[in-house]
């Protein structure tokens, strides 16, 4: 059984002629294959003026069965590349866990019993390298993770055959964002903008207030940490959707990477920026200012841990932070050492968030 | 009444009285000064001479089995000696212990003093042996008349007499005076002791032995063989007996007496010297140069002239003409001490100790109730390579020679430090002893490889050191002799780190670590090497199969070839370099590009590839040049991989 799928078909082809090349290596040349694959990371990510994202560089890591080391590393990607094809063969889908389970197995003998992945963490590095060869990413390989992000608006969603209309008039709850992206399409969008909130309790209390109704707006969230399929549904609402992106995140430097995450990129996925990064996103809130600004009570603003201030030191030497405000902001953190969450606005008032915070800062911003 | 006690009492007293004003000052109590006999100050301050509670057995064996060995060795003769230790009576922890040797024996009209009274000793000299207060034995004898009513039970066989005695002997605690209940000479029939000269001592003391201890013991033991392998110790317990060979009929140069070192004279040794030559009419220049060593009549004299005390008999000088003298000796700088009267072990002996290390084992067997009883049993280690250093130094004045030695690898499979000090071991607090910092501090890469090689190596989720050096399976000798070891405390179980003892100690390491670098690196190559193999052995098949379920290729064609270059590489016939310049790499590009070709002849190599072994009509050469040259034919087709991994991994050993 072979999948019929194009993309499907182009990745299967890629892992024959991987293991192709290896077999040639080994049974003709007589020589250790090399996998080249780009190097993933803080050391190899640079940042491109022009594009206004994170990308990744040219250092490569050359993974052979040649050391000790790295003879476990080529099995595993050599072993994932392999279920990868089995996965498409049998047209069926997996999240990354699955991979994990599906490769599953011990490697050595009674003696000497060694597990074949140490952890999740292996597997999902080797569907990396398979991501990286092949030039694919793995959504379009049905590699996916579990959904995470949210999505609350009068957006129209085609998932498979059927039509979502997520904008939901109980305002009970929002739609989950597919990992499948290759099956969801984005059918019409009627909002002004998209707003997108680091936590999905912050977005909860703004669709609940009729926020969404009342600025004609499309909420989102990545539930902390976004996953690939919200980054890129914001990107695709941004760019090809035309929409004003705005962002807000907690007022400490966790929040300010998270919104980061989404305008200009990571460094574990430097690779993809590409199809992942919105650059014309504004990460309007909440700023360190605002803790004072807003007269955030002291009993709702919690003391800057060490790690927060070695990041925010970090942040400030980064080039896409090098403009006036954010070099004040980070200032203003460092020296206060006082951080705070959205749901620190609740001390105000339920609604203080989003009647009046986020109305005002929108405004100040000219997006309403 | 003890003095101290009493002072105590009185001081607690006034303490009392200043505490609460009203009550009168009492006037009563007076302060007795009494004497004390030695032997009970020893039993009352035990832990002086290291016998409390949980140690008196071990410390009875450890004062018996030094005697024997300094005995043996005084008269230049192979030890054996055999030690028993038994439980008498468990309701009450009566234990009996006894120890044999073929030492010089003592003279029977000796017997009792040197058992039971305390500090009379014949090791009152300056030189090097294990013993040297006349404590151990009498401590001994001491807690059997305390703790039970067993006599101490001795046969003795002297050099200088040639018949055996025995005699049964209590100690009077309370005026350090023997107590001889009885002292006969033995006819043949009745003698038990089989060499010609020897010693035995059998007393009954009161104990508990805790399982810790226990094992102390049999470490004591076991390390005592390995610094003695010319001796023969046979130890016998209710769990069995087990027998150390004589590994070498090497025996150490015995120490000699000799004189003391001027830089170590003070007002009594220089009185004591004095007197030594009371009657005789030498003057002061011949008492000191015949009373001290390195001091020539020269140097004498010129000491004497520069302390600025008049030119008489030796023995008409009053003290504070006499301290004059000594400063001047202090002040003055000497050839540093000789090193006669100290006995190191020597690179030989150690090496024959170190090669074949004893240790006792027990065996549990389990086979049915009556044979759960632990089984003791010697196990022999023999490492892979051994090397042996030492260093000559001075500390506070004394000379002292610090010997370290190395045993890697082979039966050797963890990491441990031996510390001995006058050829005694030391096995409590090992933590505080400077030959711990000595080992921390020396960094391995002297040895020529890095922390990191060796934590790739050796490390394992069982080992929570983070010291490299404690991964290594190596085993690390040092032992310091000399005749005033810096202990750290009265229990004389660990070393201080006093002067240049800790900078000597680490230079022996660091040039044990330089002997055995090249050794010890080739030893890490292979067993780096045999570890690869074992990885492609576990990996190769996974690899294989995946290949082979992705693409037509026959799995034993791969898997051999796989192997194949695995055992090349593993051998060292392809470094690692040329494939990091190896052209042909995988690459996204490269796979980019292979698939436009690959769509043209459309999937045929894929899914009917059968990949030539032969491949001459391949334009492209992708291989580095050099590395063809040394292409070997494959040996044996026919051989399963698991079989060609395993014969590289045994030719590797028998090299």
């Amino acid at each position: 059984m072979t999948t019929t799928d194009k993309r499907h078909q182009e990745v299967v082809k890629k892992i024959k002629i991987i293991m192709r090349d290896i077999s040639k290596d080994i049974i003709t040349e007589k020589t250790m294959p090399v996998l080249d694959v780009p190097k993933v990371g803080y050391d190899n990510t640079l940042w491109s003026d022009v594009r206004r994202m994170l990308t990744i560089g040219k250092k490569t890591v050359q993974v052979s069965p040649d050391s000790t080391k790295k003879i476990p590393t080529f099995a595993q990607y050599i072993v994932m590349a392999s279920a990868i094809r089995r996965l498409l063969d049998e047209q069926m889908e997996s999240t990354i866990r699955g991979m994990y389970y599906a490769t599953l197995s011990t490697v050595g003998d009674e003696k000497n019993k060694q597990k074949f992945w140490n952890s999740q963490e292996n597997s999902d590095d080797a569907i990396k390298a398979v991501e990286l060869l092949t030039g694919i990413p793995r959504e379009e390989f049905s590699v996916t993770s579990k959904p995470k992000g949210m999505v609350s608006g009068p957006i129209t969603l085609r998932v498979g055959g059927d039509l979502i209309d997520c904008n939901l008039r109980s305002r009970a709850t929002s739609q989950l964002i597919p990992t499948n992206i290759r099956d969801v399409e984005i059918v019409n969008v009627k909002a002004d903008f998209v707003m997108v909130v680091e936590k999905d309790t912050v977005l909860n209390n703004i669709r609940k207030s009729g926020f969404i109704k009342k600025y004609n707006a499309i909420l989102l969230t990545g539930s902390g940490e976004p996953d690939r399929a919200t980054r890129m549904m914001v990107k695709t609402l941004n760019e090809k959707w035309k929409k004003p992106v705005v962002i807000f995140a907690d007022a400490d430097p966790w929040g300010l990477g998270i919104a980061l995450r989404y305008k200009i990129g990571s460094e574990s996925l430097s690779y993809d920026s590409d199809r992942l990064v919105t650059p014309d996103a504004k990460v309007l809130g909440m700023l360190f200012s605002d803790i004072y600004e807003y007269n955030i009570p002291e009993v709702a603003r919690l003391d800057a841990s060490d790690e927060d201030i070695n990041r925010a030191n970090d942040m400030k030497k980064k080039p896409w932070l090098q403009d006036k405000q954010w070099q004040k902001e980070l200032n203003l953190f460092l020296q206060r050492k006082e951080k705070c969450e959205l749901d620190a606005f609740f001390k105000h008032g339920f609604k203080y968030l989003a009647e009046i915070y986020l109305p005002r800062k929108l405004r100040e911003a000219g997006m309403i | 009444m003890n003095p101290k006690a009493s002072v105590e009492v009185a001081s607690a007293q006034i303490k009392v009285s200043t505490a609460t004003k009203t009550v009168p000052h009492n006037s009563n109590r007076i302060v007795n000064y009494n004497r004390k006999a030695e032997s009970e100050f020893f039993v009352d301050n035990s832990a002086l001479a290291g016998f409390t509670g949980e140690r008196i057995l071990y410390m009875a064996v450890r004062e018996l089995i030094e005697n024997s060995l300094d005995s043996c060795e005084s008269n230049h003769s192979l030890p054996i000696i055999s030690l028993s230790l038994k439980l008498l009576d468990p309701l009450n922890d009566m234990w009996i212990i006894s120890c044999e040797d073929n030492g010089i024996g003592v003279p029977s009209d000796k017997v009792p003093v040197a058992v039971c009274s305390f500090l009379t000793s014949g090791k009152y000299v300056e030189k090097q042996q294990r013993g040297l207060f006349g404590v151990g034995l009498k401590m001994i004898a001491a807690f059997s008349t305390k703790d039970t009513d067993h006599p101490l039970k001795v046969w003795t066989k002297a050099q200088e007499e040639g018949s055996e005695y025995y005699f049964e002997l209590r100690t009077d605690i309370g005026t350090n005076k023997p107590i001889t209940l009885v002292r006969k000479a033995l006819k043949t029939d009745e003698q038990i002791i089989e060499s010609e000269t020897g010693f035995k001592v059998e007393a009954v003391l009161r104990a508990r032995l805790s399982p810790i201890t226990k094992n102390r013991i049999y470490d004591y033991i076991s390390q005592t063989s390995i610094v003695n392998p010319y001796a023969i110790l046979i130890f016998e317990s209710d769990e069995g007996k087990v027998v150390f060979d004589r590994r070498t009929k090497v025996m150490p140069q015995p120490a000699k007496e000799v004189l003391p070192h001027p830089a170590d004279m003070d007002l009594k040794t220089l009185k004591k010297a004095i007197s030594n030559f009371k009657n005789q009419k030498t003057t002061l220049v011949g008492v000191l140069c015949n009373s001290f060593q390195k001091l020539s009549g020269e140097k004498a004299k010129e000491i004497i002239a520069r302390s600025g005390v008049r030119i008489m008999g030796a023995d008409k000088y009053d003290e504070h003409e006499l301290i004059k003298v000594v400063n001047i000796c202090k002040q003055t700088k000497f050839q540093i001490p000789n090193t006669d009267h100290l006995s190191p072990i020597g690179e030989e002996i150690l090496t024959a100790g170190m090669t074949s290390e004893y240790a006792i084992v027990i065996n549990r067997q389990t086979h049915t109730i009556e044979q759960s009883l632990p089984q003791l049993s010697v196990k022999i280690l023999k490492p892979s390579l051994t090397a042996y250093s030492s260093k000559i130094c001075v500390i506070n004045n004394r000379p002292t020679i610090v010997e370290c030695g190395i045993a890697y690898g082979g039966d050797i499979n963890s990491f441990k430090l031996f510390r001995f000090a006058n050829k005694i071991p030391l096995l409590y607090d090992e933590g505080s002893d400077v030959a711990r910092e000595v080992v921390s501090e020396v960094e391995i890469n002297k040895m020529g490889i890095s922390k990191k090689e060796v934590k790739e190596q050796f490390s394992n989720p069982d080992t929570k050191t983070a010291r490299a050096v404690e991964l290594l399976p190596i085993h690390i000798f040092f032992h310091i002799c000399s005749t005033k070891i810096p202990y750290k405390t009265a229990g004389k179980e660990s070393i201080a780190s006093e002067g240049d003892l800790k900078r000597y100690m680490k230079a022996c390491l660091a040039d044990l670590y330089r002997k055995v670098s090249a050794q010890i690196r080739k030893e890490l190559r292979m067993k780096e090497a045999e570890g690869r193999l074992h990885l492609y052995k576990y990996y190769i098949p996974l690899i294989v199969n995946a290949i082979c379920e992705s693409i037509k290729v026959d799995p034993n064609r791969l898997s051999e070839a796989f192997t194949d270059i695995a055992e090349r590489h593993v051998r060292g016939e392809i470094t690692s370099n040329p494939v990091i310049e190896k052209e042909d790499k995988i690459t996204g590009e490269r796979i980019d590009k292979e698939i436009h070709e690959t769509s043209e002849v459309e999937d045929k190599i894929l899914t009917n590839s059968v990949i030539q072994d032969d491949h001459h009509e391949r334009t492209k050469s992708r291989r580095k040049p050099e590395s063809k040259s040394h292409m070997p034919k494959k040996k044996n087709n026919t051989l399963g991989k698991d079989q060609t991994t395993l014969d590289v991994v045994n030719a590797r050993k028998k090299r």
